[in-house]
């Protein structure tokens, strides 16, 4: 049968937002204090928290690491494009919104491939007038789709600063893992840095409360091993202090300092 | 009906937590009694708490009951100056920066609001909305019939208005639509709120005011589309089926420990809810409407071709 304007199978459905297992990014909005995050969320980010107390300051921390990297790269690298993967909900300080307060004309693409990240994003993460913000709807695994839609955005000729910050644990396999990065970091030109922060296996309570939420139902994180997490940055040059724990990353004077996180790293590494 | 109150919960349920550096932040010279009585209510429940000082005991200090505790700081009533010294002095708090903060905002939570000015026209239940949405950041809005007010031309709102409910004379009813139009101010001010607006197809194909103001109508949102701070989605009739019919307002504030309120209007009267157990069903609705609904660029060509079709 012709599907036709008309006809009830063209009709477009509803997405469906599943609200009975917890979601990642709407857990981490509730850590940051966020009210984008259902009580599912908060039961699985509350027991998260009872078993591991220092989440809270952890997920601050690697925004505050996300922040200060992207500062670092629109002004001391002078990077005006940015491919950010693993969005996330809409928080205080968003990758555009830093970036465009130092140079207004960055070009930033979001990739998600939830549909409530990217109603939010859409609608909130909006650029200035002199740049363009754009969003893919892809998923980690499907490199080839983020980059060939980040092309109608960003200039693959000029640098571009990738931001994976605390998604590559949804790949678990680490063949996989790195192949992504391959083809992510191939398609970038020389010049180009790599922005990445992960929660490593170290800690037995932060392991329980890692393996404990992912018996939960969410989709699944993998904490990896300092090492994993060093190599994704092979054939890259780490900007100083290299890959260290994301709350001592040129570490800034701020109102908001709080406890050091040993359990979450993050690094900038700049592409030869 | 006035406001549907549950007791203890509706407009009530502040969390504790938060610092004083929330309190600084809040722009309390913009939000009006409601929010701020709120805040500087939540803000004494606080320092109580930390004091470990008793509501009866607090009572006391001001000559009063507990209940009177209960509901200063649940935003519900008012405050004397000296009934704010006397608590700052109970629990302790002796910085001057802070309690001139405290007593500045509890001044202001006294003042009138902009819209006091209309309150003949003002139902009772609507009043706290008009404080709330002053003073909040973020509106999110879905309208399944009508154009949102925040974003209807002047010949809209008055077409509206007077084939209303009530039974208005043409006086009232200007002064009405007068109230809706300074209302939308808040969209053009310096650090403006932003709005994310979901409206079903239906609301823009009836031609409320005739079909050349339905017309003027469509162009105004198309032209307010393009403010910074203005997110218009509509829900296209290629949808089919919605989740709710009824307009649906959440409203988020700068200050975190703030929760955020659904304003639900009803025939004559208002439901205000701000519990996480009452409002995720709203806010599920909304991102489930936000989710569906055009995209801001697809809105932009529906607009257009409704405004052609019109």
């Amino acid at each position: 049968m012709p599907v036709t304007k008309d006809s009830p199978v063209s009709r477009t459905p509803f997405p469906e937002i599943d609200i009975t297992v917890p979601h990642s990014a709407r857990v981490w909005n509730y850590w940051l204090g966020g009210k984008d995050n259902y009580a599912v969320d908060r039961a699985a980010g509350d027991q998260y928290r009872e078993l591991f107390p220092q989440i809270v300051d952890t997920a601050r921390a690697a925004r505050y690491f996300l922040a200060r990297a992207v500062r670092f790269l629109v002004g001391e690298a002078g990077v005006r494009q940015f491919l950010d993967i693993g969005t996330g909900l809409p928080t205080v300080d968003n990758t555009h919104e830093i970036a465009q307060r130092v140079a207004p004309d960055s070009r930033i693409v979001y990739v998600d491939n939830d549909p409530l990240v990217l109603a939010h994003a859409r609608a909130l993460l909006t650029s200035t007038p002199e740049g363009t913000t754009d969003y893919i709807d892809a998923d980690l695994r499907d490199p080839a789709t983020i980059l060939s839609s980040a092309t109608r955005t960003l200039d693959f000729s000029q640098p571009i600063g990738l931001f994976l910050i605390g998604v590559f644990g949804h790949v678990p396999d680490d063949d996989e893992a790195r192949s992504i990065m391959r083809r992510l970091l191939d398609a970038l030109p020389s010049g180009s840095y790599l922005a990445l922060a992960d929660s490593i296996n170290v800690g037995d309570a932060h392991r329980e409360a890692a393996r404990r939420y992912n018996e939960g139902g969410p989709v699944a994180y993998r904490l990896r091993s300092l090492e994993q997490i060093a190599g994704f940055f092979d054939g890259l040059d780490l900007v100083e202090p290299g890959l260290v724990a994301v709350s001592r990353w040129r570490p800034e004077l701020s109102p908001f300092d709080g406890p050091h996180v040993e359990t979450t790293l993050g690094g900038v590494g700049r592409k030869p | 009906m006035a406001i549907a109150a549950d007791g203890e919960g509706v407009m009530g349920a502040i969390q504790a937590g938060g610092g004083q550096r929330d309190a600084a932040a809040f722009d309390y010279r913009r939000a009006g009694p409601t929010v701020s009585r709120m805040v500087v209510g939540a803000h004494l429940r606080r320092l109580r708490e930390v004091a470990q000082v008793t509501r009866e005991q607090a009572a006391e200090a001001i000559r009063s009951s507990d209940s009177k505790i209960s509901r200063l700081e649940l935003g519900r009533t008012g405050f004397k100056p000296r009934d704010v010294t006397d608590l700052l002095a109970l629990y302790g708090v002796s910085d001057e920066d802070e309690c001139a903060t405290l007593l500045a905002m509890a001044r202001q939570a006294n003042t009138q609001g902009w819209w006091h000015a209309y309150s003949d026209v003002i139902p009772g239940w609507l009043e706290a909305y008009l404080g709330l949405e002053a003073a909040a950041s973020l509106i999110r809005s879905y309208e399944a019939h009508f154009v949102p007010g925040l974003l209807q031309t002047r010949d809209y709102a008055h077409a509206l208005i007077r084939a209303g409910l009530d039974d208005l004379s043409e006086a009232q009813v200007d002064r009405r639509v007068d109230l809706r139009m300074r209302r939308q101010q808040i969209l053009h001010q310096p650090a403006p709120p932003r709005l994310w607006a979901v409206i079903d197809e239906a609301a823009l194909r009836r031609p409320i005011g005739g079909a050349a103001a339905m017309r003027a109508q469509l162009r105004r949102l198309i032209e307010t589309a393009e403010l910074p701070n203005v997110t218009i989605q509509v829900l296209p009739f290629s949808v089919g089926g919605t989740p709710v019919g009824m307009p649906i307002t959440v409203l988020r504030f700068p200050e975190g420990e703030l929760p955020d309120v659904v304003y639900a209007e009803q025939l004559a009267g208002a439901l205000y809810l701000d519990k996480p157990a009452d409002t995720d069903l709203y806010e599920h609705v909304m991102n489930r409407l936000g989710t569906a609904a055009a995209p801001q660029k697809a809105t932009a060509a529906i607009l257009s071709r409704i405004l052609e079709e019109t």
